[in-house]
């Protein structure tokens, strides 16, 4: 069956998310709520699409997508359900009000279509009670965590009669268009995320409570050594609202078996009651654990002291625990401070409940690994965190702590959950046996890649290139935080050195590609700043201009190449996109070209590239002005586009780009891609370049002095925007009666970087962004 | 001297640029279906017109390729009248006017369709293609000061607190919204349809502005400024025409008689205080006509910018209790090409209305110029 149009009952936060990712994905979708009791009736559902458009992070990745949401309400518009193919129901936690929904939409909807709610915590026997045969067979549950844009997890659970068609159906939708991980659950209460999660969260507040730690010291050690998200514990709760934690702890309570471990582990707080009671709900109100205090015209980080109550300003962890420990968890653990006390409590606790929990909630652990990393953005799964600790050490720990060893690190007897034989990833069952973990058609990670060949076809400090298979080799940025450097120049220069021309050999594409959260976000500052403090000017000059002609090279190569970026594409890290045949990019890549915020320009071809697509974009007025202005409006403000949909309308993209909603599917998506160019490529032609010259300048002078009066443009900024202006214009020669080539710009772009970098406006720059990761406004 | 009338005045509802109503109607037929209307409100017999004279700021685009012709064709003229389009800037259309008057002067024909139009949603301020002449941006920068930096450097001249800006600015909408209201403006606008439906009112008039609404916006133009978008015309999509004539035709031809021209003038200025153009320029015109500003009963002067309109009134000793009967352009909205022939038609008007015999029309120009005519009462 296909799913070509949607509905969404329920425009709160999570169904009108959930409608704005359908049209995300380009399907239409309906949103329904109730009347409103005055005015216009739809005025509900309304209201949440014109919310959405306003909410940052935005829930669309273009605000174009709003349109595909066709708004309505539940008494006069049930008629549009009639040719949906999967209505979604987010409403209130009532199962009587849903299953009162579920009989007025019954008799609506056309036959085969599937109808899913978006419980988190009643179970689907509950939901179906009474209801049709028909509807049964129709009905699953959809899971999907806030923001639904954002948070990758999609659990799943279908009922007894539930059509495994259906329950395919929504699966692979989920998973390619929606591009979620999708997770199969079993019907049991929480699922298989905020079952672990509720625990999680419950025991590291009774654990930093009891052992004296503050918010701060409680986050430090849930981040980096355990891999969670650096808005730690406390700042989660924040996020989620701390008032909601009651209610969740209720429905939990109120369905979990009885001798769960959650009832031994859940308590009332009274400083939290407190805060709830005060309106500290977390971001939404007037602040949770942190806050910022504005009093006095200021802004103040401030954090709770967790026995008083009492909000004091906010202070930097320091556990000799955390630091001496660094990556190592089991370190950490052994660590006798309060932090290594409270890592112990609260993995023991949270880590045995995990493995207590298969195969009641998901029949592997790798489901359940899964769903932790996608649904709360922990770096690593439970059983995954236990194998860094070591099954046996685990169980000792267990012990130690007082806790039951679970019967699966019983079973694992010492042995690690997750082994590698023959190249392939392998996980433990149940059954005490290792079985290969099987990823699902389409999906290529570069992850299994590397794992299967063991070493790379070739590396160096910065890069690695992997053989991905069919005559593609991958190009990996290895460096720190992916950042270019000579290294990853010296490499596309080997790649291109094996691919040779792409026919004889036995590599015949590239894709640039890798696994971070961030494909590259441009050039080692540092390295600069080092060439920059000790006036290393040639160098640097032949930094740029190696850069210049590594990137041209790539473009003119003989082979296709594909850059398939996921995450933050910047500034050099932008570039490299510019310059590839095709970009296979996942949704959430979030690029731009952002030098100006060093007080540089993009200097690696970015400001030819974006005047080069500026000029042949058909939907612009004509004449010499418009990409001028254009690629001068999007540099000079640093425009970094949220989605890759974005990156398309700024140009960053061309047209003929693709996106992939699922990041697992991006590695795959890229290599067709490339092997379907491979087939008949011929490199592109260059570019050559109609600039007006000084009368460009003068206009771009003339708008930038105007943003310097009205105080929108700094001193610096001023230096920056004459020195693009000149590049864009085609520099003082330029006349529109006489063409550039693409080296005349690429000469401008090297000019204007080598004045820029010796301004002093442009060291502080870097110098600041160095130090505090922050631009400089100077 | 032949005795020059305006005998008939339409224009479109003004709308918000960008955001308002008309954003999705092409500025050619914009201005066509006001100069339809105007040939069918005043019975004249479009075979007799000599010329169509069509002011606008930035001809291209939509409105380029002498838009004058292209609307001429849209309105069904006959193809025997002649189309020119002419650029004074915000001038414009009053320009278009003048020529009017002074071909029929020369004997260079009896009727002239005279109009404006912008839309400044569809072809930006400045045009798609600005290309200044960088060699005169650097010996002479005034020669391309911006709009909001002339109003400010008017405020600081004349010292115009920025109270007094707004104090203008709620007159302006409190007496267009009361025109609006008790239905005064009505019979000059032309309904315009569009995608959406039609439009029959002004979208830029906001009733009850306020002087504390004003005072919490910040400076528009310089950080440390008084001129706010409350205290600027807004940008605006808009056209409006009139009918230019001798009063011997109108009269044998039974058209509605307006008012008839007494006389015109244009003048230069610093182009960085180009908001007080209309002070030489009124000045020429009154001597042309014989007149002092106290002869004048009623005045309709452009509020490109509060600072710019207060300052020409201290300059011309006009008493503010004889401007922009109905609201001004900090109200209604200022297109450039078609105010011209808006409040030199609006004036006609309303010496008709109120009875009176002497009117004012003047504005301000971009780089440095006024314009104004005196209307006389027949």
């Amino acid at each position: 069956m296909k799913i070509e149009r949607a509905a969404v009952i329920g425009a709160g936060v999570m169904g009108a998310g959930i409608a704005a990712h359908f049209a995300n994905a380009g399907i239409p979708v309906v949103l329904l709520d109730i009347p409103a009791k005055e005015g216009d009736r739809s005025a509900i559902a309304k209201g949440a699409v014109a919310k959405m458009l306003k909410t940052d992070p935005a829930p669309f990745m273009h605000p174009r997508n709003a349109k595909l949401i066709t708004t309505g309400n539940l008494e006069d518009d049930l008629n549009l359900l009639a040719d949906v193919d999967w209505i979604v129901e987010a409403i209130i936690e009532n199962p009587a009000i849903k299953a009162d929904l579920y009989r007025r939409i019954d008799p609506v909807r056309k036959e085969g279509s599937v109808v899913s709610s978006n419980t988190s915590t009643i179970p689907l026997g509950v939901l179906t009670e009474g209801q049709s045969d028909r509807f049964k067979q129709d009905f699953l549950i959809t899971h999907f965590f806030n923001p639904p844009r954002y948070m990758r997890l999609l659990e799943i659970v279908g009922g007894p009669q539930t059509r495994a068609d259906a329950l395919a159906a929504i699966a692979d939708v989920g998973d390619r268009r929606l591009g979620k991980g999708v997770v199969h659950c079993k019907d049991t209460p929480g699922f298989i995320a905020n079952r672990i999660g509720v625990l999680w969260i419950q025991a590291a507040v009774n654990a930093a409570i009891d052992l004296g730690l503050t918010v701060e010291e409680a986050d430090a050690v849930g981040g980096r050594p355990m891999g969670i998200p650096k808005t730690g514990i406390f700042g989660l709760m924040d996020l989620v609202g701390l008032d909601l934690m009651p209610h969740i702890a209720k429905s939990m309570l109120a369905t979990l078996p009885a001798n769960d471990a959650y009832r031994g582990v859940m308590r009332e707080h009274a400083v939290i009651t407190r805060m709830i009671a005060e309106g500290y709900t977390g971001r939404k109100g007037k602040g949770g654990f942190y806050r910022i205090n504005k009093a006095g015209g200021g802004k103040v980080k401030e954090s709770v002291n967790l026995r008083t109550g009492d909000y004091a300003p906010s202070e930097k962890a320091r556990l000799e625990s955390v630091s001496s420990a660094g990556r190592d968890l089991r370190k950490l653990c052994e660590h006798p401070d309060k932090g290594g006390q409270f890592a112990r409590r609260v993995l023991a606790q949270t880590l045995a409940y995990a493995a207590s929990l298969v195969p009641e909630i998901a029949d592997s652990i790798v489901a359940v690994d899964e769903g932790m990393r996608l649904g709360y953005a922990w770096k690593q799964g439970p059983f995954e965190l236990i194998d860094r600790l070591g099954t046996g050490w685990f169980a000792e720990l267990c012990k130690a702590e007082g806790i039951p060893v679970p019967a699966l690190v019983e079973t694992a007897a010492g042995r690690p959950f997750y082994r590698v034989e023959g190249g392939k990833l392998q996980h433990l069952t149940t059954a005490g046996v290792y079985d290969t973990v099987v990823r699902p058609d389409g999906v290529l990670l570069l992850a299994d890649v590397k794992r299967a060949a063991g070493k790379p076809v070739w590396k160096n400090a910065s890069a690695s290139l992997w053989d991905i298979g069919d005559g593609v080799l991958c190009f990996e940025f290895t460096s720190k935080m992916n950042a270019l450097d000579g290294d990853i120049m010296a490499a596309y220069g080997k790649a291109m050195k094996l691919i040779g021309d792409g026919k004889s050999g036995a590599w015949k594409a590239l894709v640039i590609h890798n696994e971070s959260d961030n494909f590259s976000v441009g050039a080692n500052l540092g390295l600069a700043l080092f060439a920059l403090n000790i006036g290393l000017w040639p160098q640097i000059e032949e930094m740029v201009e190696a850069g210049q002609r590594t990137y041209r090279a790539l473009r003119y190569a003989p082979f296709p190449v594909v850059a398939a970026p996921s995450g933050m594409a910047l500034g050099g890290g932008c570039e490299i996109l510019l310059h590839s045949d095709h970009v296979q990019a996942h949704a959430e890549t979030y690029v731009g070209l952002v030098e100006v915020g060093v007080g540089l320009i993009p200097a690696w071809g970015g400001c030819t590239e974006m005047l080069a697509r500026h000029a042949k974009n058909p939907k612009a007025p004509r004449g010499p002005m418009p990409p001028v202005a254009k690629a001068f409006e999007i540099i000079s403000t640093a425009t970094v586009a949220k989605s890759a949909a974005e990156a398309k309308e700024l140009l960053y993209f061309r047209a003929t780009d693709g996106i992939t909603m699922n990041r697992d599917r991006l590695l795959a998506d890229a290599k067709a891609k490339a092997l379907q160019l491979a087939e008949t490529y011929t490199p592109p032609e260059k570019d050559s370049f109609v600039l007006p010259g000084p009368t460009a300048r003068a206009a771009l002078e003339l708008a930038v002095e105007g943003f310097a009066l009205q105080g929108k443009v700094t001193t610096h900024d001023k230096v920056v925007c004459a020195a693009l202006a000149e590049i864009l214009s085609g520099g003082p020669d330029a006349d529109a009666s006489k063409p550039l080539g693409e080296d005349e710009l690429l000469e401008l772009e090297r000019k204007a970087f080598m004045d820029l970098v010796r301004t002093n406006g442009t060291i502080d720059r870097v110098e600041h962004m160095l130090t505090t990761g922050k631009p400089l406004r100077n | 001297m032949k005795s020059v009338v305006i005998a008939g005045y339409a224009r479109s509802p003004f709308a918000f640029a960008h955001k308002g109503e008309l954003t999705k109607v092409r500025p050619d037929d914009l201005l066509a279906r006001v100069i339809a209307a105007l040939v069918e409100r005043t019975g004249l017999n479009p075979k007799d017109v000599e010329d169509v004279v069509v002011g606008c700021s930035f001809p291209e685009g939509e409105q380029g390729l002498n838009v004058a012709r292209t609307v001429s064709f849209l309105a069904k003229l006959p193809l025997t009248a002649a189309a020119t389009t002419v650029n004074r800037y915000c001038g414009s259309s009053m320009q278009a006017i003048h020529q009017a008057a002074g071909a029929i002067q020369m004997g260079a024909g009896e009727v002239f369709v005279c109009g404006g139009v912008e839309s400044m949603t569809r072809v930006p301020i400045m045009g798609f293609n600005p290309m200044p002449n960088p060699a005169l941006k650097d010996a002479y920068p005034e020669a391309y000061c911006s709009m909001g930096v002339t109003a400010e450097n008017v405020a600081r001249k004349y010292g115009i607190a920025r109270a007094d800006q707004e104090a203008l600015a709620v007159t302006s909408h409190a007496k267009a919204a009361e025109a609006q209201s008790t239905g005064r403006l009505s019979d000059e606008i032309v309904g315009i349809q569009t995608p959406a439906g039609l439009v029959e009112r002004d979208g830029c008039i906001r009733p009850g502005t306020t002087v504390e609404g004003l005072s919490g916006l910040k400076p528009a133009f310089t950080a440390d400024g008084s001129v706010t978008a409350g205290t600027s015309s807004p940008l605006t999509d808009g056209a409006s025409a009139v009918l230019v004539t001798t009063e011997e035709y109108a009269r044998a031809n039974g058209l509605p008689i307006l008012a008839k021209i007494r006389s015109i003038a244009v003048a230069g200025c610093e182009p960085e205080l180009m908001g007080l153009g209309p002070v030489p320029a009124t000045r020429k015109a009154l001597a042309r006509a014989g007149l002092s500003i106290n002869d004048i009963d009623l005045i309709e002067i452009n509020e490109a910018f509060s600072s710019q309109a207060i300052a020409c009134m201290r300059d011309l000793d006009i008493d503010p209790a004889t401007i922009n009967l109905d609201g001004g352009a900090l109200a209604l909205g200022h297109p450039l090409g078609a105010t011209g022939a808006r409040i030199t038609g609006k004036a006609a008007a309303l010496l008709k209305r109120e009875g009176k015999q002497f009117a004012l029309a003047t504005q301000c120009i971009g780089g440095g110029q006024g314009i104004a005519t005196i209307l006389e009462a027949v």
